[in-house]
């Protein structure tokens, strides 16, 4: 156990960021100068981020510092989430600087901050209580940054709306929660996790209980599945992107979605004992985000709208990852020591490619989102993709961002969505092809293909997006229009360019990551070998494994 | 010489890269420079490397069968480890190493470690061609500073220049049959740019797409070959390396591993033959070079007379060994030259476009090198090298001749259209001539030293040939002529020694139908000479002598180009006059025939035997003149008499009973007239009209035949060039463009419309999910808790069945 000075430490980022959230909320009573609250915002990210490169040093032992008791899991997983948490805060703020209202900005600034704090938490969660105080922190002050946005009644009416179903969404995940303290009487993570696979090696036991689990785990899918905004779970986000503004759409397209991934990923993947039912619902909302969000998608005409869905989908390809790892867990605990081997590497691949995805993700869509508030900084801004035509005329350079972006997400290579979405097809085929002819194999086959076809759709309205930019002249539509308004600040273009940087390097480059992964590829195999009778151990192995891009995130954050 | 062959070629290419990067902006008017300079340093260079080789020959002291060669290995550009192979064999020299029958496919394979260096060599092949390209390019490009003045495309027009220069360096310098293919294609490019440099000409660019898609089909073979030389010989270099012995290197050369004869020699060789027979149009890829006179005319000169097609010649040079290993495809080699010459020398009879007479005229000289290389011994080799030499020359002369007149005709072209131009233009007057008589082969300028070697080795083959059909069957020779023989028995018995004995012919011909089809093509040879005669003179009077005409294009005062332009035509005229005797000295100093021969792809296997025939250099002689009379006969004679052989020629009698003019006449008739004025009142005038129709369709039934014939009559058939353009049409183009249309077709309509189809599927499932969004919360809510009441219900069913 780490002494009270180390936890200190360890912890210093997230207890540095509530502090100056705190500065921020008092002080902004005082004196509400927007410029000079953001400077002082970035400041504090910059001291976080400075606390939290310290803080490595404590782990920084390899497999032997892991600490899974305590409510926090020191971790390689934890961290890099950190620095993708860090690094969009630091985005958000930039943009924040010349979006956030005039008179209420160090409100906003501090939610922003503490909504930060909150994904940061949530990412090295080790503990139920941890995780669902972890996403209300993240949930509580979005209600408020998605009503500060803009005061008009669609911004209402959203704010509303996510409200009332993110309140719904948390009581299923307290209910399902409920359950699993019910099931293992335990909060704690590891001890849930070996109660449960206690519980899975008497088949009496396991009969009794696979219903409830089974339920427990529907349950916290809701919660979290509306936090990642996964169908069936989805309804509320076109209403709701829609309504905002295109800070608080990036907002809400990337905080909750990484704080949803890392507890499903710590709660699902790694605590639940090894049943088939897991991936197969993994696999099934995966086939269904990838499906609706991509098909709605092809109709939208309003470019938050159009995000929204497009979330929806991304959603799904980071679900096949984990239904990657959920297979690869169920497949663990049965044959030889060889086969564990594999089947330890494939849940490490598998949460690695979700985790190098979400990266990618978050950072081509908080692009689209800082190019828009580029191109519009008033109010509303505009809506519609149509009014983009001829943008590669008027303004080439954010014309030259935004296809950048929507190619990304596409997945067109060289660029990092491409890379994201080909580890993670690669996986789901590496599960199926060792166990070639099971209906396990067949299953991941449909899924591959299913992820295929669903990249060729969405292939559809993300590059009409560029053709309309390149290849249509202007209309004539109403003054004024995104080529007669002066582009935002330099602090927007800041942003913009982070993105860019982020995304064009980590496609550019992804041998670094490669490297990185390989590395830990060799970690997690010495540690199978040496523990591969220790059920407990494969938490540890797969944790280091998902740290296959923090190097990048790293850079991109200490820009 | 490592950084003489360094920059031969690379001169060219800076020159290239110069003009193209600073040609339109910085060059202007003055973009000829870097080309001119560029390609005039790679010719002192080249000079320079021709003395070093011809130095070095002298001193080595090495095996003469060798010959002498250094290469120089500029860096590694592909190397895979484990290529796949054929496992290739060691082969004992001249054993026959797969009979007729044997099939090397089946032998087991193996992976074999492929690499291609960018590998140049100097060797006495390689420095005649680099000297002699260089020299022409540096006039024509001089030249082409003076033609191509005030062309919008000026600096364009050096950039390709330079870049073609560089290409073809790296051909003939190339040390590697891969790297030889990749500079093939370049030069291959080099004159699709330059034939469809006016590319707003349709028939510019309808030649240059006629060209690129002609040599396609060579080329095809030529990398057909390549495979098989790999997957036969292992290894794409010529010469050896560390490991692998190259396909023409020392080690195979000296006689410790051969060359494979029997069917895979046979078959590379003819997939070598067909590749040569594209880049250096010989029947049956013949037709796309009259076309590319569309180009510049400096490019015609360089590039389609006297450099980029003699590659096809150079690459049978330089493969030599490999053909003397598969006698027949030497045969087939001959065969198609011999039939080249003749063709493209019957067309040239009647074309009135001056360049594309000497277009035609390239091909059938192409044909006379080609007849030369398919000979098989080391005289006609040098011979068919050596007339490669001196026809750079002329040829280059005659074309830069036609385009300075051209240029002062205000760019026609068209012989009918001006004449008597010798007062005019007196320097190109001059020159044409000069380039004219070494063209025809009239002693003693240099075609016709070239042009008679050629002749007098076919001759020397056919006694060669005879003497081994004898010895076989044992008969005694008859004594007609017992001086040849003797010499013919002896390189038999050279021959023999070296390769010929155990070499499984193809076809099986005895040695006498192989000397019955060498006494063939050496009738075609000498009936050719006299074409050429009279094609070339004809062309020369039509344009300089008769009465002075000119076309209004060219202006009141037509006058001589100006001096860039005729400096570079006395330069070439020099060289056209005095390069056959300074180099081959009527066979007594034969100082080209013996650098060339210094190479290491002639060093080896042939049978020695060199003699200047002066009966041979007779007939030759006594033919052309005969077909310079007969032109100056036909064009300066008497007008009345020419028309009557031509009317003979052109079959003009079947044209008059073609006309059915007779039957309106015959009508006149008073008996005719009368008899329809009778029909008339008998209400008969129906039956009147029905005879009349009848008697018209039978006689357009019966002359249907003729006008086919008179379609076919001498004079149509060279004038319409065989036909060759429209059997293609009818026989390959049209039967593929339907197929494209087709193709096209289902396409558009099938493929496009089951794809539309797929791409409408997403849409429509869109729609319906869609419609679920309809902006009420607590729908939103239900929607939640029903997904999980489902997912739930499904799962706990799915555990209980």
């Amino acid at each position: 156990m780490p002494t009270d000075s180390q936890t200190l430490l360890l912890l210093f980022p997230e207890i540095s960021l509530v502090c100056m959230a705190a500065v921020i909320f008092v002080g902004g009573t005082f004196g509400n100068n927007r410029r000079g609250w953001s400077f002082y915002a970035l400041a504090a990210y910059g001291v976080a981020a400075f606390a939290l490169w310290r803080s490595a040093d404590a782990w920084s032992g390899g497999a032997a510092a892991y600490m899974p008791s305590g409510p926090f899991a020191v971790d390689i997983m934890g961290y890099s989430l950190r620095w993708l948490a860090l690094a969009t805060g630091v985005v958000l703020t930039l943009l924040a600087a010349r979006q956030a209202p005039k008179q209420l900005a160090s409100e906003f600034l501090g939610g922003l901050m503490l909504v930060v704090v909150g994904v940061m938490l949530v990412c090295s969660a080790n503990e139920l209580t941890m995780v669902f105080l972890g996403l209300e922190l993240v949930s509580v002050p979005t209600y408020m940054l998605l009503f500060l946005g803009r005061n008009d009644r669609a911004t209402a009416e959203a704010t509303i709306k996510y409200f009332f179903l993110s309140i719904l969404a948390s009581a299923f995940l307290l209910y399902g929660m409920s359950f699993l303290y019910g099931l293992t009487g335990s909060t704690s993570l590891p001890e849930i996790r070996a109660s449960l696979a206690a519980a899975h090696e008497i088949p009496a036991l396991n009969v009794a209980q696979q219903p409830l689990l089974q339920a427990t785990l529907v349950l916290l899918l809701v919660g979290l599945g509306f936090k990642i905004a996964a169908a069936p779970f989805h309804f509320y986000a076109p209403d709701v992107y829609q309504g905002a503004t295109n800070l608080t759409a990036g907002l809400l397209a990337t905080a909750p979605k990484i704080a949803g991934i890392a507890v499903l990923i710590r709660l699902v993947v790694a605590a639940f004992p090894p049943d088939d039912f897991i991936w197969q619902l993994f696999m099934t909302l995966a086939i269904l985000s990838m499906t609706i969000g991509n098909v709605c998608a092809l109709w939208q005409n309003n470019i938050r709208r159009l995000m929204a869905y497009s979330s929806i989908a991304h959603s799904g390809y980071m679900l096949i990852g984990l239904a990657v790892a959920a297979a690869a867990n169920s497949l663990l605990a049965e044959e030889t020591s060889v086969a564990n081997l594999q089947a330890a590497n494939l849940q490490a691949a598998g949460i690695a490619a979700t985790l190098f995805y979400l990266t990618v993700y978050v950072f081509a869509s908080l692009g689209v989102f800082a190019a828009c508030s580029l191109l519009a900084e008033k109010e509303r801004g505009f809506e519609n993709i149509s009014d983009l035509s001829g943008l590669a005329k008027s303004k080439p350079w954010a014309a030259g961002a935004i296809a950048v972006f929507m190619f990304s997400l596409a997945g067109i290579p060289p660029l990092a969505g491409f890379w994201g979405k080909l580890s993670l097809m690669t996986e789901s085929l590496n599960v199926a092809l060792p166990f070639n002819g099971s209906t396990l194999a067949t299953a991941f086959c449909v899924l591959a293909v299913v992820g295929m076809l669903n990249a060729a759709i969405a292939a559809g309205y993300y590059l009409r997006v560029i053709a309309v930019m390149f290849f249509q002249p202007p209309t004539g539509h109403a003054e004024p229009s995104v080529h007669t308004e002066p582009v935002g600040g330099w602090l927007t273009g800041a942003a913009v360019g982070l993105c860019t940087v982020a995304v064009l390097g980590i496609g550019l480059a992804p041998q670094m990551a490669a490297e990185q992964s390989s590395r830990s590829e060799d970690g997690v195999r010495v540690f199978v070998t040496t523990h591969a009778t220790q059920p407990a151990a494969n938490l540890a192995t797969l944790e280091i494994r998902g740290a296959a891009e923090p190097e990048v995130t790293q850079q991109a954050a200490s820009k | 010489m490592p950084s003489l062959l360094i920059l031969i070629v690379g001169l060219p290419l800076l020159a290239a890269v110069v003009t193209a990067v600073f040609g339109s902006k910085l060059l202007g008017r003055h973009a000829h420079w870097p080309a001119i300079l560029g390609i005039a340093g790679s010719c002192l260079c080249s000079l320079a490397l021709i003395a070093q080789v011809s130095d070095k020959q002298s001193h080595s002291a090495g095996p003469s069968q060798a010959g002498y060669a250094e290469t120089i290995t500029l860096w590694n550009w592909a190397d895979i480890g484990h290529a796949y192979d054929q496992a290739p064999k060691a082969i004992a020299p001249g054993a026959d190493v797969l009979a007729p029958g044997a099939d090397v496919l089946v032998t087991p394979g193996g992976m074999r470690r492929f690499t291609i260096d960018i590998t140049l060599r100097a060797d006495a092949l390689t420095a005649m061609m680099l000297g002699m390209l260089t020299f022409v390019a540096t006039l024509v490009t001089i030249y082409g500073a003076g033609y191509m003045h005030g062309d919008r495309g000026y600096w364009r027009f050096f950039a390709y220049v330079s870049l073609f220069v560089f290409s073809m360096t790296m051909l003939v310098s190339a040390s590697n049959f891969l790297l030889l293919y990749v500079f093939w294609e370049a030069v291959g490019v080099c004159s699709y740019l330059l034939i469809g440099f006016w590319y707003e000409k349709p028939e510019a660019a309808a030649a240059g797409k006629k060209a690129f898609l002609v040599n396609r089909v060579g080329d095809f073979g030529f990398a057909l070959a390549l495979f098989l030389i790999w997957v036969t010989y292992g290894t794409l270099n010529f010469h050896d390396t560390a490991n692998v012995a190259g396909v023409l290197g020392q080690t195979r050369l000296l006689g410790e591993l051969g060359f494979v004869g029997g069917g895979v020699g046979f078959a590379i060789c003819i997939l070598l033959l067909v590749g040569a027979c594209g880049k250096s149009a010989q029947f049956p890829l013949h037709v796309w070079l009259p076309d590319a006179m569309e180009g510049p005319t400096p490019v015609s000169a360089l590039i389609h007379a006297a450099t980029m097609v003699t590659a096809g010649v150079y690459m049978i040079a330089r493969c030599m060994p490999l053909f003397l290993a598969a006698p027949d495809a030497l045969l087939i080699v001959s065969v198609i030259g011999g039939i080249t010459m003749l063709l493209a020398a019957l067309i040239a009879l009647t074309q009135y476009d001056l360049k594309r007479v000497l277009a035609y005229s390239t091909i059938s000289q192409l044909g006379y090198m080609f007849l030369a290389m398919g000979v098989g011994t080391t005289a006609a080799a040098t011979a068919g090298v050596f007339h490669l030499f001196t026809h750079a020359f002329f040829k280059a002369l005659l074309f830069l001749g036609a385009g300075s007149v051209m240029h002062s005709m205000g760019h026609v072209i068209d012989m009918r259209r001006f004449g008597g131009l010798r007062r005019v233009m007196p320097i190109t007057h001059f020159t044409f001539a000069i380039g004219c008589l070494a063209l025809a082969g009239v002693f003693p300028f240099a075609g016709f030293w070239s042009k008679d070697a050629i002749v007098a080795a076919v001759h020397d083959k056919v006694h060669i040939l005879e003497h081994q059909g004898m010895e076989r069957h044992g008969n005694a020779h008859d004594a007609a002529d017992p001086e040849q023989h003797a010499a013919g028995r002896a390189a038999a018995d050279v021959a023999s020694a070296v390769v010929t004995p155990s070499v499984t012919p193809v076809f099986g011909l005895t040695p006498s139908s192989r000397a019955r089809v060498y006494q063939t093509l050496y009738g075609v040879a000498i009936f050719t000479a006299l074409l050429t005669a009279f094609y070339t003179f004809r062309a020369f009077f039509m344009t300089f002598y008769g009465p002075l005409r000119t076309p209004h294009e060219a202006g009141p005062h037509p006058h001589e180009s100006p001096r860039s332009m005729t400096w570079p035509l006395l330069g070439l005229a020099f060289g056209a006059a005095t390069f056959g005797v300074l180099f081959e000295g009527g066979g007594w100093s034969p100082l080209f025939a013996k650098f060339v021969q210094g190479s290491p792809s002639f060093a080896y296997g042939f049978a020695e035997y060199k003699e200047f025939h002066p009966d041979v250099a007779m007939a030759s002689t006594v033919v052309v003149l005969m077909g310079i009379a007969l032109a100056a006969y036909m064009y300066l004679g008497h007008q009345r008499e020419v028309d009557w052989i031509a009317g003979l020629l052109q079959f003009r009698w079947l044209s008059s009973l073609q006309n059915l003019e007779w039957v309106n006449r015959a009508e006149q008739h008073r008996w005719l007239v009368a008899t329809k004025k009778l029909a008339g009142q008998l209400a008969l005038g129906w039956l009147y009209g029905l005879a009349r129709g009848l008697v018209v369709l039978l006689a357009t039934v019966a002359i249907a035949p003729l006008m086919l014939v008179h379609n076919l009559s001498p004079y149509q058939l060279s004038s319409r060039k065989f036909f060759f353009d429209e059997i293609y049409n009818a026989v390959i183009v049209a039967p593929l463009r339907l197929l494209a249309t087709l193709s096209y077709w289902v396409d558009r309509y099938l493929v496009d419309g089951l794809v539309d189809t797929c791409g409408r599927f997403p849409f429509g499932v869109g729609r319906f999910f869609r419609g679920l969004q309809i902006g009420l919360v607590q729908f939103y809510a239900l929607a939640m808790a029903l997904g999980a009441l489902v997912l739930i219900a499904v799962l706990w069913l799915g555990a209980a069945g």
